[in-house]
Order: structure tokens, then C-alpha cells, then sequence
């Protein structure tokens, strides 16, 4: 334990303590209704003061202008007062339980789009288009620069009379950082050219801030210590922004980050994913902190696991160590680690789901956690129930561990079947492509719950009818997953094969391999990155106009990265119809989408994803025996009611499918389906 | 010469052989320090200490309580009579046949002393004890057969007689052998017993209240600190070794012996009994067990020898090996004090030698320079509560209750129960304060690790800031700060009502300030009793009330309340940290594992170190205060902090 002392030694700023050295810096879950901050998003964060953390900063990117439209990511819009009951009541919500809480408040300037709700032209120091977004923004004049100063104060002065702790501007990527950087700001007014030109925004803005916030409330800004760009704010430069903001006076913390977000890239290096190190950036803030010395330094970037967080301040890098996406797959990190059931955390594997989903329109839930972001309807402790049922669990994987650890958390004695010498069913495979062997930290969590439950876990064990009728259960869940679909594409058998061929090892990679993704997420550039780092030559074809349509930010660079460089070649808007073998190799016959014109390759290997069809055989025997027949009523599943339906009176237990065993998803739709089921039980 | 005479005769005899040896035994005591003693209050008291504090220890063993009663009561009465039918030579039936009937008692008492000894128990001594029976046995027969001619059953036959030869015989062995005891043998537990009762140091363990168990202060000016020789005990401390039977219901009782660790308090006390009389003795003929580990160790001391050393008839792993739980004590027919005998030795070792073994002297040391043991910052002991906004004395002045945090405060195990107790305090509407930085370790751990002068030093501080500052009771979580505030400050001339929070628990629940969740279904729990708030300090039942609200299914360890085993965090001894074969903790775990329940409830911030820190298939340790934030019946989470 003494290892991790450094983290419960309080921070006191100005009149405000924090009780511990963990935080959750401000990011978008995009749980804001209306612009405001209401239950869903309240509880999210309620959860992390619950489990003890010692400051949760919120609303990334909260809105403080009506041309830097909340709209987006359903930010929150502090620019109007109808924001300040629900700030109140939150405020309210993280305090009863300890703990402090910030809220970050930004113009976006040219880092956002014209057509989002208010539809206002973009504005920036100059007029530069921003890549993400797609912006054309207007170049602001003197107006401009007052009443978005005016705004930020009036946003400050909003947050005060919330009854929050702290107030920080985010300075990176948006208008503040974006008057900073060389790179975006070519003005040649007072505004633009030296350091002190380019600080002469901020500094007015900063001192109105002060002004609208008085002396009690913490203020402190987020800002990049290294743009990573050749014009862009370096090192050194960051240094000396920081020096001259910090000797204003005016705010009281740095929050450092590392790369910016002005293109996707930039934002992939920005939140670092599960191919990047821990804490690739810590020595960035370390840095800030030993040349400024005189402000706290805030710092976030892949701090995962306690231990890292724990050196980050025993060594003095940082005085607040930020575990953001830590809390979102474990709000209670800081009480786990407090009593001493560190096993018992969930760690964040940096599989980066969470912030993927909001850069494609949805909200922020995490691949291993159904629980957060549904705080209302469902609970991060699962409670005790009766007990007293007998559960069958058919399949290890997550689908099959979730059920076989809910219900053993609800008190019911537990056996799972799985046929493998293994838990982890498709995390594991999928966890054999190279930098996403991260995943397989989900299966390390789960089945270490399943041991401290004591469920009854067999391995290698095939799970008949006569194996199910001798435990004599109450609750039969199958989790049986499912196998590639090779049936979409015409070929002899054994003239294709499925992406969990090759990542199993069961075929070895070919020297000329075309790859067929008609699955759109991590599967084919997973695979197509395994093999090209084995040697192959690639070609990775896909019917969608481009790769990876439903892998978001914080990957997809990653995966682009690793086949430009590999010279492998993407081939967008064409289907695999027809492989032929033609001598020893395979001719694989293209359609374009749009044209249908057919175009031939000839090839080694052809390797296709096509999702996963149901391993149902054992739930379709299992049917008859049961009292539902196997049916669900759906909108009791919807509302965490328990199963009712009773179609054949004499069956002896109630039987359910999960996850892919049901149809082709995902990690977090097979551990949602199970959770919500099984809470139930 | 009659045969009456010979038996005033041998007894005069046997009694002058006696006085010598006592008078030689005297003058070994008055060799000691002085002592304060009340000779008229502990001479009234006698009776009381004898026939109730005495008895009940005693009785707790039925055949030795019966078998006590007959011998020595048949004993004494017969030696009343004696001086009448022998000594004075009354013939009359009306006094012979009760001097009989003594006889006869005693020798039925001998008769299950002997058989106790046919298959005797290791904890008893053997050597002289073995004759023991014997003696008695004989002394009663002998007496017996010169009595019957005054009862008038027969005629007296006369010395000549060759039966009365063999017994006087008998009678002149067996009172010289009960005689030479007095002073060198198993009857000078008589002597030094009723004595020690007299002189008793502690006197107020024998009222019926909670017994007040402090530790005796010490002159940090006098020429030699603590005890290095049995000459450096005060006198009364001698007899009281004296006053030992060996029966060694203490070593049965001592958690360090369980576990294989070399020390036997009996054995302790045995040795200062060795060597106070003599000049120079060796342990070669130690009829008892030996220090677990130790066997072959032959020990050499004398009156004006030091009594631990590594050749010394004490080895000093034995005197760090004690938790200083007290079960010895309690478990003492004597009335010994165990735990304060190895206090006085450890402070010889500590203050005046520096032999402090293990990671004792850097916890010393770290209390030397940050006024506690984890050598934190005095403002870091706020550092696990800062979210509570407890408030501090400082800036309120007064308050009801003082909550004391303890050493604990700086250890996760620790403030997860404080901070749990707080939540349930808070909840239930109570005020509390603290003295945040301005809170000094009690220096409860310096003292029982012999570090006399750091307890003084500290107590002095922590009794000048109280001054400072009204406050009604103070409350802590901790049962060896508790004990340390309560019984060791008011000789300091601290002087204040201190509560465990368990007690403040149990108040708030009896006064309906806690409601609970309907209790019915919970696994069973078993309760660990606490060292310090038990033994120490008589407190068994209030934690146990308080359980009993929260719902059915409380079960006891077999070694429970007065008996429980310690945990082995007392004392120092996870600082000392002498090995042995087995670990205090496990054993207690084991303990609790036989319970079948699925919780073990600690009251105590060590307790709960130790027996977490047990791995394997064991029960769950949950501290009183979790447990009850966890059962209120509004849910834990939403008792806000």
C-alpha cells in the first residue's frame, strides 16, 4: 500500500482542498440534454465522487458563445444563466460525497462547424481552414475579441454561482490555443506575431475571468506543452506561455497535455490509444512543472493503473494525476485502491471506445463497462439478490463471464461451460493482433471476479443436453458466440478464410493476400495490419467508401499509420463477389460498387471478415426443455424487469442467449446484454 | 516421650528449618527497590482478594479449584489444630476428631494432586512439584496416626512402636519437605501468595468496576532506567515471582508461545523467582518447558545478574516476542503481573542499552523526530479526512466529543473505520472535532516497547494541548490509545473520560439514533475482542450489544472475551518481529474459520492489520464501524460525508 500514499495526500488551491491526488479532466461524454447538464450526465459523474475520487472536472468543451455551438457532441452550453439550477444541483450531487468539482468552459473558434445548431460562421485569429471540422472561419475583429472575452467571463461568473469548485479554459486547439500557435494565428495586429502578441488575448481574457470568479474559486487552463507541429507551439514555447499566463497572476493550475486536435491524427495522438505506451506524455508535464514550479500541474494521457498514477506524484511529475478514462471503466478506483482491493479495479485496457462513439454521433459508454453512463437504470455494484438459483453458463466468452458474474454477484451458485482450455472467447482472438492484445485485460478482470465469486468455471468442457439436465438448473444462458461467415462470398471451401484464421495461427499468412472487410470495425485493418507486419503484401478491399467507417478517432489513424507505411493497398466502393483457384493461386474476382465493373486479382490468399453467424446448436436443443422456449419479452429486458413469459409449463428452467450468440455485435453489447438480463435474476 | 511429643517436635523443627529459609527468603525481596505499599488496606483487602478475585481464577480449572479447597484447606485446619491437640496437648475428642477429619481432607486433596500427576499435563512443573503430593499426602497420614489416640479410637502405642516409627518418619520427611518449600519449594506460593495479595502493586484490579490497567511510571532521573537485575524490581515485584505455582495456565494462554515464538511467561517469571536466590544459578534444572525454539538453552543468572542476556536466564527474543495482550495475566491464580515484569526489562534494554531488535529503533526513531511512528508530517494525519470538514478544536475551542485519531490515520486499514465511524456519527447527528496536526502520537507503542522517556516526552505534549481546549469525552477508534489515554495519562496528570467507538455506537443505536436494515439472513459474524479494550480494559460487552442490534447470527470463537487470542499486533511485536515456526495472525484467523461464520468483526485498527493481512480461505475482517455504515438502513453511499 505504502506505494501508492502519495495519491492521499490532500491539494489545497487557493481556498479549496482536494482530498486526493486523482482526478477526471473535462471530456464530452456527450450526456448534455439541451445543453445542460442534467441527470444522466450528473450521475455519471456523481458515480466517480461516490467512489471517491478527489476532483471530477467536467463539460469538455462547455460552450460560452452561441458561435461555438454546444450542439456538437451535446456539450453543455454555459453561455446563457438557464444553465446555473442545473450547475447548482450538480454541484450539490458531486459535494455530498467529497468531493470537488470543476467545469471546463471554451469558444471552440474554427475547431467546430457553421451548421451546427446556430449555424454562425466560424471565427479565429486568422482565417485558416480547421481539417476536423471542415471550417472556412471568418478572421474576428475587435468586436469579436470583447464579447467572447465578456462571454468566458460571464461563463466563469455562472460556474460561481453553480457552487462549483474550479473553473478551466481550454486553451489547446481552441480559440486561446489557437491565438498561441503560430500555426493557426498569421495576424499582424497586436494580436498576432511575438509571444507576447500572441498571449495579449488570453492575458485580457484571463485578468476578465479573475475579475468575474473574485479570489475563492480555482481557476486554471488546459493547454498543449508540445503541438507536435513544425509550426506549431513547441516545448519551449509552451514554457514560456505558461511563464508569462502563470506571472499574470490569474490562474492557479496548468492541466498539460500533449499533440492538438486539429486533425484526426492530431486527436489520436492527443488521447493515446492502446498501441501507445502508459503515460507517453508524462515527461511533458514533468517538464512544465520543473521549469514554471509555482502551479500545480495537472496532467492526463493513458494513466490506466494506480501504480503509474502513484509514481507520477511520488516522483513529483505532476500534482494531480488524471485517470479519465480509468473512471470511466472504474468510477470507484480510489475506494478499491483505499481498501486495499486493488484486484478489484477495473482497468481502463485503452481500447478507446468511449471517445470513438462520440466522434460518430453516439454517447460515451465504455467497451467494458455497460454500467457507466447508465447510472440511473443500472448500478456499478451490482446488489445482492436472493440467491438460491442454480445458473448455467454456456460459453467463456464475455457475454458468457458477464452472466456467470452477475449472477453469481445476485447470490445464485454458478457453473460455466466453456470448450476451450480458455475464458475470454473472441477478446482473445481478437486480442492476438498485435497492439490490440490490450483487450485481453477485460477477460483478466472478469475472470478474476469469477474467482473471488466462486463460480464454477470448466474449461474444455463441451456443454451437451445431458451436461445441462445434470446440474438441474433454474437459469440456462447461453453465450455460445459465434464462427466467421465465409458463406457471403462464392468459393470452394478452403479458397477463403476468415480473419480468425490467420489470427489464430490455424493458416499461415499468404505473400499476396487481398482482405475483404465487409464489417467495417477493428476486425479487417486489424488483420490486415497483423499480416503486413508478418511479411505479406496487402490488399485491403472494402464495399464502403473508405476503411474503418465504424472505427472512430482515436484508432483509425493508428491503423491507416501502420498500412501506408507497409505500402499495403486500400481499395474502397468494390466487393469480393467469386474466388477461383487458377493454377496455385486464386483469382478474386471485384465489383465495383457504384459501376459494377468487374476488375480481377490474382492472389495467394484471400481472407475475409464478414461478422459472425450464431453457434446456436446447443440453445436450439436446450428450446424445447425450457419453460420460455427461449423467449424474451423485449421490453422487459429494455426496463430490467425480470422474465416472465412461460410458453411450455413443464420445462425445468428458463433459457436465455447473450451476445453473439444472439447475432454479431460487440464486446459491449455482449457484457450489456448479459448485465441487464442477469440483474434481473 | 509420648508420641504427641514427637509430633510437636518435629514440627517446632520443620518451623525453625522453615523461619531460617524464609528469613534468607525475606532478605532476597528487601533486596529489591523499595515500594509504596498500604499494609493496612491490603491487609483488610486480603480476605476479598483471596476468597473472590483468587477463586475465580482458580475455579475456572474445577478439579484444581476442588483440589486446592481439600488440600490446603484441610492444610491449614489441620495445622490450626494441631498447635491445640499437639501443642497445648488438649486431648479432647471435641478438637482430635476434627484434626482428623483435616487430615483426612488433605489427604484426599494429595490423593488428586498426585493423580493429576500421574499423567501430568506439560504446562505443570515437574522436579520438587512432583513430591509435592507426596508431602502433603504424608505430612496429613503422619499426622493422622498420631492423632487417632486422642480421639480415643485406640490407645496411644507409644513412639517405640515400630508403626509409629515409620510414621514419625514419614511425618519428619514430609515437614521438612513442606517446611524447606516454604522458602525453596512449592509452598512458598503460600507464603509469597498471600503476600503478593497484601502487597499487590496493582491494586485496583481487584475492584469490582473495569479494571484500570495502567503502567507504571518510571524516574527518567534515577541512576538506572528499567530492570536489569531481579534486584532492580521493586521488593513487592519479587514476591509476586515468588508467589508462582507453575501451573502454567499462562503459558496455555500466550498467543507468542502458540505460535513457536521462544517465549513462555511462565518461564519469565519462573527465572526472576531462580535468580533472586541466589548468588549465581544455571536453568539445568528448570523442571518446566523451555522456550519454544530454545530447549537446549542453558541460562545462567543470579540476584545481582542481569536477567536477560544472551547467556542470561532470560533470552531477549523472548522479552520482544510479548504482544502484551495480558492473557498471561488474566489467566494467573496468582495474580502476577506478566506483561509489566517484561515492560520494566524492555526499558532496561531500550533505554539504557539501545537492544531494541527488529524495526523497533527506526519506529522509535521516527517517533523522535515526527512525533509518530510512520515519521509523517503532523499535518498529514488530516491528510485521508480532508472531505469530512472535520473541524478542528483549534478554531471551534470546544466540543463534546474529541475524536482522537490515532496512528491509525496514516494507514488505509486504519481510516477506512474512522472515516466510517464518522460517516454513521454524522449520520446519526452527532458532533465531533479534532485536533488535527496539533494530535501527537499518545505514545502508547514507546512505552510497551520500553521507550519510557518518548511516552513521558509525548504525553506531557498531548496533556498541554488538552489543556488548551473543552471538551466532554474524548472517542477513538483505537483501543491502545483509548487504553493509553484512559489508564497511562492520569499518573502523567492527565485526566479524561475516554470512550471507544463502539461504546459511542452502542449509545446512538440504543437511543434510536441508528436505524438498521432488517438483520435476518446475514451470514453469521464472530466478534475478535480487542487486547486493549478487553483484558486492559474490561470492556467485553457493549461491542457485543451493539452487534446483537444489527440482527441475529452473532457466533463466539472458542477462545473468546477474557480469553481470546490476541492477534499478535500489540506491543510492539510486528515492529520486534521475532520469528517463529507458526503467525499469531493465522492462528486467530484459524480461530475464527472454526466459527463457520463468514465474518470476523475487528474493533481495533492493528487487530484489523493483522487479520487482513491473512491470506487465504479465510473469513472476511470487517471493522465494527464499516460494518455498521454498511447496515444502516439508509444506504451507506447516501450518508453523506
Amino acid at each position: 500500500m505504502a506505494s501508492t500514499d502519495a495519491l492521499f495526500q490532500p491539494l489545497t488551491i487557493r481556498r479549496c482542498t482536494i482530498r486526493n491526488r486523482v482526478m477526471s479532466t473535462s471530456h464530452a461524454p456527450s450526456y448534455g440534454k439541451d445543453g445542460m447538464p442534467q441527470l444522466r450526465y450528473q450521475l455519471y459523474h456523481e458515480e466517480k465522487a461516490k467512489g471517491g475520487i478527489g476532483l471530477t472536472s467536467v463539460g469538455g468543451s462547455s460552450s460560452v458563445a452561441p458561435d461555438s455551438p454546444a450542439a456538437l457532441w451535446n456539450q453543455l452550453d454555459i453561455g446563457e444563466d438557464k444553465v446555473i439550477p442545473f450547475l447548482q444541483e450538480f454541484s450539490e450531487r458531486v459535494h455530498r460525497h467529497g468531493a470537488k468539482i470543476f467545469c471546463q468552459i471554451t469558444h471552440m473558434g474554427r475547431r467546430t462547424r457553421w451548421d451546427a445548431e446556430n449555424w454562425m460562421a466560424t471565427i479565429a485569429p486568422s482565417p485558416l481552414r480547421e481539417p476536423s471540422h471542415r471550417s472556412f472561419p471568418k478572421e474576428m475583429e475587435d468586436w469579436d475579441i470583447r464579447r467572447v472575452q465578456q462571454d468566458y467571463a460571464a461563463a466563469a461568473r455562472r460556474l460561481k454561482e453553480g457552487g462549483f469548485d474550479g473553473v478551466e479554459v481550454l486553451a489547446d486547439s481552441h480559440l486561446p490555443g489557437q491565438f498561441w500557435s503560430p500555426h493557426v494565428n498569421r495576424r499582424t495586429d497586436g494580436y498576432g506575431g511575438s509571444t507576447e502578441n500572441r498571449s495579449r488575448f488570453t492575458l485580457e481574457l484571463f485578468e476578465q475571468v479573475r475579475k468575474a470568479i473574485g479570489d475563492d474559486m480555482v481557476f486554471g487552463i488546459r493547454m498543449s506543452g508540445d503541438e507536435l507541429l513544425d509550426d506549431g507551439i513547441t516545448p519551449e514555447e509552451a514554457i514560456k506561455l505558461a511563464r508569462i499566463h502563470v506571472g499574470q497572476g490569474c490562474i492557479d493550475y496548468l492541466n498539460i497535455n500533449c499533440s492538438h486536435v486539429y486533425t484526426e491524427r492530431g486527436l489520436a495522438n492527443l488521447i493515446p490509444n492502446m498501441s501507445m505506451p502508459v503515460a507517453p506524455y508524462l515527461a511533458l508535464a514533468s517538464l512544465i512543472k520543473r521549469e514554471i514550479g509555482t502551479v500545480p500541474v495537472f496532467h492526463a494521457g493513458r494513466i490506466p493503473d494506480v501504480n503509474t498514477a502513484a509514481r507520477a506524484v511520488a516522483e513529483g511529475h505532476v500534482d494531480m494525476v488524471a485517470m479519465t478514462r480509468a473512471h470511466i471503466a472504474d468510477p470507484h478506483i480510489v475506494n478499491k485502491l483505499r481498501e486495499g482491493r486493488v484486484d478489484d479495479i477495473r482497468q481502463c485496457v485503452g481500447a478507446g471506445y468511449c471517445i470513438d462513439r462520440i466522434y460518430v454521433g453516439g454517447d460515451a459508454i465504455c467497451i467494458q463497462n455497460p454500467a457507466t453512463g447508465r447510472e440511473a437504470t443500472l448500478p456499478h455494484i451490482v446488489p445482492k439478490g436472493q440467491g438460491g438459483k442454480k445458473v448455467v453458463v454456456i460459453g467463456g466468452g464475455p457475454a458468457g463471464m458477464e452472466a456467470a458474474r452477475v449472477s453469481a454477484e445476485r447470490g445464485h451458485q454458478v457453473v460455466l461451460f466453456e470448450k476451450a482450455g480458455a475464458l475470454g472467447g473472441q477478446i482473445t482472438l481478437a486480442g492476438k493482433a498485435d497492439w490490440r492484445e490490450g483487450l485481453n485485460g477485460i477477460t483478466r478482470w472478469l475472470q478474476g471476479q469469477l474467482r473471488k465469486l466462486g463460480v464454477d468455471v470448466r474449461l474444455a468442457t463441451l456443454a451437451t443436453v445431458e451436461a445441462v439436465e445434470a446440474e438441474d438448473p433454474d437459469i440456462v444462458v447461453v453465450a455460445t458466440g459465434g464462427h466467421p461467415n465465409l458463406n457471403e462470398v462464392k468459393a470452394q471451401p478452403g479458397h477463403v478464410v476468415s480473419t480468425w484464421d490467420i489470427l489464430n495461427g490455424t493458416v499461415a499468412p499468404g505473400e499476396n493476400v487481398l482482405l475483404f472487410d465487409d464489417h467495417a470495425d477493428h476486425h479487417g485493418p486489424s488483420v490486415a495490419s497483423f499480416l503486413v507486419k508478418r511479411g505479406s503484401k496487402v490488399e485491403i478491399v472494402t464495399p464502403e467508401r473508405k476503411l474503418m467507417v465504424e472505427v472512430g478517432m482515436t484508432n483509425f489513424p493508428h491503423y491507416l499509420r501502420d498500412l501506408y507505411k507497409s505500402k499495403a493497398v486500400i481499395t474502397p466502393d468494390t466487393r469480393l463477389t467469386e474466388v477461383y483457384p487458377e493454377g496455385n493461386k486464386l483469382v478474386a474476382v471485384l465489383v465495383n460498387e457504384y459501376t459494377d465493373e468487374e476488375e480481377e486479382r490474382v492472389v495467394d490468399q484471400v481472407v475475409v471478415e464478414h461478422g459472425t453467424l450464431p453457434d446456436d446448436e446447443i440453445y436450439f436443443r436446450l428450446k424445447p426443455l425450457s419453460r420460455n422456449l427461449g423467449e424474451v419479452d423485449m421490453r422487459r429486458l429494455r426496463d430490467r424487469l425480470p422474465q416472465e413469459i412461460v410458453r411450455h409449463p413443464d420445462g425445468r428452467f428458463m433459457l436465455f442467449r447473450v451476445g453473439d450468440a444472439v447475432a454479431c455485435r460487440n464486446i459491449h453489447a455482449a457484457l450489456y446484454d448479459s448485465l441487464r438480463l442477469c440483474l434481473t435474476f | 516421650m509420648g508420641s504427641g511429643g514427637v509430633v510437636l517436635l518435629i514440627l517446632l523443627g520443620a518451623l525453625g528449618w522453615a523461619l531460617i529459609g524464609v528469613l534468607g527468603r525475606i532478605a532476597g525481596w528487601r533486596a529489591g527497590r523499595p515500594a509504596k505499599v498500604d499494609w493496612l488496606a491490603g491487609l483488610l483487602a486480603l480476605p476479598r482478594r483471596y476468597l473472590v478475585n483468587v477463586h475465580e481464577v482458580v475455579a475456572r480449572d474445577r478439579y484444581a479449584s476442588t483440589m486446592h479447597v481439600m488440600a490446603a484447606g484441610g492444610l491449614v485446619l489441620a495445622l490450626l489444630l494441631v498447635v491445640l491437640v499437639h501443642g497445648f496437648g488438649i486431648a479432647s475428642p471435641w478438637l482430635a476428631w476434627p484434626l482428623l477429619l483435616a487430615c483426612v481432607l488433605t489427604l484426599l486433596g494429595a490423593e488428586r494432586v498426585l493423580r493429576r500427576r500421574a499423567d501430568r499435563p506439560p504446562r505443570l512443573s515437574g522436579g520438587r512439584w512432583n513430591r509435592f503430593g507426596w508431602a502433603i499426602g504424608g505430612f496429613a497420614l503422619g499426622l493422622a496416626w498420631f492423632t487417632l489416640p486422642a480421639t480415643g479410637v485406640m490407645a496411644d502405642p507409644g513412639l517405640l512402636h515400630p508403626v509409629s516409627l515409620a510414621f514419625a518418619a514419614l511425618l519428619a520427611w514430609s515437614a521438612f519437605e513442606l517446611a524447606d518449600g516454604l522458602a525453596h519449594g512449592p509452598m512458598r506460593h503460600a507464603l509469597a501468595g498471600a503476600l503478593n495479595l497484601v502487597t499487590h502493586p496493582r491494586a485496583p484490579r481487584f475492584s469490582a468496576d473495569r479494571p484500570v490497567a495502567a503502567i507504571h511510571p518510571i524516574d527518567l532521573d534515577a541512576p538506572r532506567l528499567g530492570v536489569e537485575t531481579p534486584q532492580d524490581f521493586a521488593w513487592n515485584r519479587l514476591v509476586m515471582a515468588d508467589a508462582c505455582v507453575a501451573c502454567g495456565r499462562c503459558e496455555e494462554q500466550c498467543p507468542a508461545f502458540a505460535a513457536g515464538q521462544p517465549l513462555d511467561p511462565k518461564f519469565v517469571i519462573r527465572a526472576i523467582s531462580m535468580a533472586q536466590g541466589a548468588d549465581h544459578v544455571d536453568d539445568r534444572h528448570y523442571a518446566g518447558r523451555r522456550w519454544p525454539g530454545l530447549e537446549r538453552r542453558v541460562g545462567e543468572g543470579g540476584a545481582a545478574r542481569p536477567l536477560v542476556a544472551d547467556g542470561g536466564l532470560i533470552p531477549p527474543a523472548a522479552l520482544w516476542a510479548c504482544t502484551t495482550c495480558r492473557a498471561c495475566v488474566e489467566a494467573c491464580p496468582m495474580m502476577i503481573e506478566h506483561v509489566d515484569a517484561i515492560i520494566d526489562l524492555r526499558r532496561f534494554q531500550t533505554l539504557e542499552l539501545g537492544a531494541v531488535p527488529g524495526k523497533a529503533p527506526a519506529a522509535l526513531a521516527e517517533l523522535a523526530a515526527a512525533d509518530n511512528i510512520h515519521g509523517r508530517a503532523a499535518a498529514r494525519r488530516m491528510d485521508a479526512f480532508v472531505d469530512l470538514d472535520l473541524p478542528l478544536l483549534r478554531e471551534v475551542e470546544s466540543t463534546d466529543l474529541l475524536l482522537w485519531l490515532g496512528d491509525g490515520a496514516f494507514d488505509p486499514r486504519g481510516q477506512r473505520a474512522m472515516r466510517a465511524f464518522v460517516q454513521v456519527a454524522r449520520h446519526a447527528g452527532l458532533e465531533l472535532a479534532v485536533l488535527g496536526e496539533e494530535e501527537l502520537d499518545t505514545g502508547d507503542l514507546a512505552r510497551r516497547l520500553g521507550d519510557e522517556a518518548q511516552f513521558q516526552r509525548l504525553a506531557e505534549a498531548n496533556i498541554a494541548t488538552l489543556a488548551r481546549y473543552r471538551f466532554r469525552r474524548i472517542v477513538t477508534t483505537d483501543p491502545h490509545v483509548l487504553n493509553s489515554l484512559r489508564n497511562d495519562y492520569p499518573a502523567m496528570g492527565g485526566h479524561y473520560e475516554v470512550v471507544h467507538h463502539t461504546a459511542v455506537l452502542l449509545e446512538l443505536a440504543e437511543e434510536g439514533r441508528l436505524k438498521f436494515q432488517p438483520g435476518e439472513g446475514q451470514a453469521a459474524l464472530t466478534y475478535h475482542d480487542p487486547c486493549y479494550l478487553g483484558r486492559w480494559n474490561g470492556e467485553f460487552e457493549a461491542p457485543r450489544r451493539l452487534l446483537d442490534l444489527l440482527g441475529p447470527g452473532r457466533v463466539e470463537m472458542a477462545r473468546h472475551g477474557r480469553t481470546a487470542r490476541c492477534c499478535g499486533g500489540g506491543g510492539g511485536a510486528p515492529l520486534t518481529d521475532i520469528p517463529g515456526p507458526r503467525r499469531i495472525p493465522d492462528m486467530r484467523m484459524a480461530d475464527a474459520k472454526a466459527t463457520r461464520a463468514g465474518t470476523v468483526v475487528v474493533a481495533c485498527p492493528n487487530c484489523a492489520v493483522m487479520l487482513d493481512g491473512v491470506t487465504g480461505d479465510y473469513p472476511a475482517v470487517t471493522e465494527v464501524a464499516e460494518l455498521v455504515l454498511a447496515r444502516l438502513a439508509v444506504p451507506a453511499e447516501r450518508v453523506a460525508a
